[in-house]
């Protein structure tokens, strides 16, 4: 067995292991979520009693730090929890059936008027929901793995596209420097040359 | 009709079977009976499959609410059209139709096949099969349409109201019929693979499949887009959903696979990223459905509790290995003797857009599935929703945008200074002075003034094109402008096909950009009570609310308020947005109360009323100005076209293009096939 086919049994038994564990899994997680009677609908299902109270004292002496834009910034970036992937502005704007959404509204609102500011009240959510509340993930600790894996990747990409630019220019630097390139005479008339410049021509 | 349906989806599992065991042995063993066998398996596979379906539709039209499809989907009061479009609006006929698309493309593609490619075809036959088994199979066992409930409802559940729309009519069809289509040319693939013909031979047939693929998931997600910015209310038209991503993500690598066959063409470079690009396209059309139907990750979508996810797992996992095995042993027959002139050419434009395409594929992908990764890691959920998205995306759709103006102006092999200064010379001071311009005249935003600076810069280099085309037809042939432009792309559909791909491109980029400057407002308006604002544009809106009325309509109540509207004092007419409560034929409400949208669209703005909900006479409004949607719409439809173009068969140059230069050298044996040549 030599090294490439070494390689290739490697990757093929590996990848089947790994898929067997992954099916046997979800199998698993589906069997132990499958409720009754199957629901297909693809849309999904509200889950109105997802809210959590987000309260915080009043401050001392509290005055309205935000204004009706920031607030409305401030929903932007947290996600309602019933379910509809929307963020809290946008949900409690479009569908009145959620009870979800107008209910940390409240909160937001109840913050405001307590003196909180945009982050602070954003802060005060995730205490209660954990990070999953917020539309993006902060930029810290591992998370910054997901913002930054992206453009990584692309430089990584870009690194070894310009390799392989620069192996493939090689052998055709070479030729032009030894004279090798077709430029000599050849077997071809001045007709078909014509004929062939031509269609190169229409074909570019 | 009903149960011979039945019978006939398990028959057609059978067939399925057959037609991959024998092609495959017909193949292996160089025998030609048994490859006839598998092709005719594979045609009698389609014959079952549209049985089955015809016996679907057949339940659904009749109202046979025995069928647990049926009564979980359909209502008695639901008109015929939305009754039959629930065909493939759950999960058990959403597979069934994927089946019957993906049992009708085989059918297509081994016909027209049956002659040629008689070395691939067995095991492309056989590859096909192995896909409609796995299929088959999990409509059969885990998602069968067909499925009896121990009693007959006198109702059915109905459909969920957001579903009854136009575009989600037409929408799921263009979407399977984009996904399936990447099926065939990874049937090829596996096949050039088994057999080691790497050559451009395989490229040949598949070509035109990956154009149809792209052609209909373009269709498909520019109509998901319209239907959620209609229906959905929430004011936007991509929300970077899972299942929108898992759309979005073969359209890239399809994409990416439409230019870089381009390269192997003409220079026979590219084999391995080619058969890469082929294979990963379908892989995502799979992992794509895989992750939206097995609920391992939150979607709008989502198809709730699906029994389904763990077969398309494996399948996608078996899938995966294979193609690894198959690609990592094959590796010497994809070596390319690989040159290349220079850095500046049109080879290395096409090389960098594909690095951007498989970027942003990778990245939408990363985002999708980060969230699992993060609570596997830290055991803590997270979101990654739009904000990430558009942070990460914006940047890298800006260097795809500046290739699409840069790789058509650079000469393949080798651009001279000449050259470059001679086709940037407009483009550039193009994009440039319209940078400037909209500068100067107060617009905000970094990304949306590089955006139109860059868009500004790809129309001028497909308007300079098409300029010199027609130009050159004009002095060559005296032809007056529409006729020439009309044989410029007639002539040469490939080429310009593509720029108006392009100039779709570029249509949706301006529209994108457009939403940097979306403003909504939160309103409350009594009857008679009016609420007045600006747009982006400055133009002075004033809304009066007409008040708010219910009425009864065939499966619905609907409750609706209008607002007359006022453009700098001039009426416009009325915006009237509508709450439904859809009901069963007992008048129980089915479903929550869904949107529906009032929209006044012009070319330089919607304005988008969603009605939140009614208390007495008091309307909660959310009133939007989204600016260029409707380039959104135009944008989609041109790429259509453009794709259309592109695809449509060039009869009187076919031949001459199969032989390559040599029918041009010597006519008469233009028979002869040539490497690299496809139309």
């Amino acid at each position: 067995m030599n090294r490439r086919e070494f390689f290739a049994r490697l990757t093929t038994g590996a990848g089947v292991t790994v898929s067997t564990a992954v099916a046997v899994r979800a199998a698993r997680a589906q069997a132990a979520q499958a409720p009754a009677a199957v629901d297909s609908s693809n849309l999904f299902a509200m889950d109105q009693s997802a809210s959590r109270p987000v309260r915080l004292p009043p401050k001392p002496g509290s005055r309205v730090v935000v204004s009706a834009a920031e607030r409305d910034a401030v929903e932007h970036r947290i996600r309602c929890q019933c379910g509809c992937t929307l963020d809290v502005y946008t949900c409690r704007t479009t569908d009145f059936s959620c009870q979800v959404s107008p209910s940390m509204h409240r909160d937001v609102m109840a913050l405001v008027s307590g003196g909180y500011t945009a982050q602070e009240i954003i802060d005060a959510f995730v205490g209660v929901y954990g990070e999953r509340v917020l539309m993006a993930p902060r930029a810290t600790g591992f998370n910054l793995l997901g913002w930054a894996a992206p453009f990584v990747a692309l430089g990584g990409g870009a690194l070894v596209v310009s390799v392989l630019l620069r192996n493939w220019g090689r052998p055709a630097r070479a030729k032009t420097v030894t004279g090798t390139r077709a430029t000599g005479p050849t077997d071809a008339t001045d007709d078909e040359l014509a004929r062939l410049q031509a269609a190169v021509r229409d074909d570019r | 009709m009903i149960l011979v349906g039945e019978l006939a989806l398990w028959v057609g599992l059978l067939m399925a079977a057959w037609a991959c065991t024998v092609s495959f042995a017909g193949g292996a063993l160089r025998r030609d009976d048994l490859i006839a066998s598998g092709r005719r398996a594979i045609y009698a596979t389609f014959a079952m499959v549209l049985t089955a379906s015809i016996g679907l539709w057949t339940a659904l039209l009749t109202r046979d609410f025995s069928l647990e499809y049926v009564a979980g989907h359909i209502s008695a009061n639901m008109p015929n059209v939305y009754v039959f479009t629930a065909f493939w609006s759950g999960q058990a006929g959403s597979m069934l139709f994927w089946a019957l698309i993906l049992s009708f493309y085989s059918a297509i593609a081994i016909y027209a096949n049956r002659d040629r490619n008689r070395v691939l075809l067995p095991y492309a036959a056989a590859t096909l099969g192995a896909i409609l088994v796995f299929f088959l199979a999990t409509t059969c066992f885990k998602a069968n349409p067909f499925t009896r409930l121990d009693w007959t409802p006198m109702d059915g559940r109905g459909m969920n109201p957001q579903l009854q729309n136009p575009g989600m009519a037409i929408h799921p069809p263009n979407l399977y019929l984009g996904y399936v289509a990447t099926a065939i040319p990874f049937a090829f693939a596996i096949a050039a693979l088994i057999t080691r013909r790497l050559d451009a031979e395989w490229l040949g047939v598949v070509r035109r499949w990956s154009l149809l693929s792209w052609f209909f998931l373009t269709i498909g997600i520019v109509l998901g887009m319209w239907w959620a910015y209609v229906e959905l209310g929430w004011g936007g038209y991509w929300a970077w959903d899972p299942v929108e991503n898992a759309s979005f993500l073969p359209w890239l690598t399809g994409t990416a696979f439409l230019h870089s066959i381009m390269i192997q063409e003409k220079r026979g470079m590219l084999r391995k990223w080619n058969v890469v690009l082929v294979v990963v396209t379908f892989l995502l059309s799979i992992f794509g459905t895989f992750i939206t139907r097995s609920g391992v990750i939150e979607s709008v979508h989502s198809f709730a509790q699906s029994p389904v996810g763990s077969w398309f797992a494996a399948f996608f996992f078996i899938s995966t290995g294979t193609t690894i095995y198959l690609v990592a042993t094959r590796l010497k027959n994809l070596e390319a003797k690989a040159e290349l002139e220079s850095m500046v050419s049109r080879e290395a434009a096409f090389l960098y857009n594909n690095l951007v395409l498989v970027g942003i594929a990778f990245a939408v992908l990363w985002g999708t599935l980060f969230p699992i990764l993060s609570e596997w890691v830290r055991a803590e959920k997270i979101t990654v929703g739009p904000p990430f998205f558009n942070a990460v995306n914006r940047p890298l759709g800006l260097l795809l945008l500046a290739l699409t103006g840069i790789g058509p102006l650079i000469a393949w092999r080798k651009a001279s200074t000449a050259n470059l200064k001679r086709q940037f010379a407009v483009p550039a001071t193009s994009g440039l002075a319209l940078g400037v311009l909209l500068f100067a005249l107060g617009m905000a935003g970094g990304y949306a003034l590089v955006t139109y600076a860059l868009a500004g810069f790809v129309a001028a280099t497909i308007l300079q094109e098409f300029y010199k085309g027609v130009s050159a037809r004009r002095a060559i042939h005296g032809e007056s402008i529409p006729v020439g432009f009309v044989r410029l792309v007639a002539r040469n559909r490939r080429r310009y096909g593509g720029y108006i791909v392009h100039a779709g491109i570029v249509m949706l980029f301006a529209a994108f950009a457009g939403l940097a400057f979306k403003t909504e407002h939160d309103v409350t308006l009594r009857t008679g009570q009016e609420f007045e604002t600006n747009d982006p544009y400055g133009h002075h809106w004033r809304f009066v609310s007409q008040g708010a009325s219910t009425d009864k309509r065939a499966n619905r109540m609907v409750t609706s308020v209008a607002l007359e509207t006022f453009r700098d004092g001039k009426r416009t007419g009325f915006i009237t947005s509508e709450k439904r409560q859809y009901f069963d034929s007992a008048d129980r409400p089915t479903f929550e109360p869904s949107t529906e949208v009032g929209i006044r669209s012009t070319a330089k703005l919607d304005t988008y009323v969603v009605l939140a909900g009614v208390r007495g006479d008091v309307a909660e409004l959310r009133v939007t100005f989204n600016p260029l949607v409707v380039w959104v719409w135009l944008g989609g439809a041109l790429m259509a076209i453009g794709g259309l173009i592109v695809m449509w068969p060039q009869a009187e140059r076919r031949r001459a293009t199969q032989a390559g230069y040599v029918s041009v050298l010597a006519p008469g044996q233009a028979e002869a096939p040539a490497v690299g040549a496809t139309v």
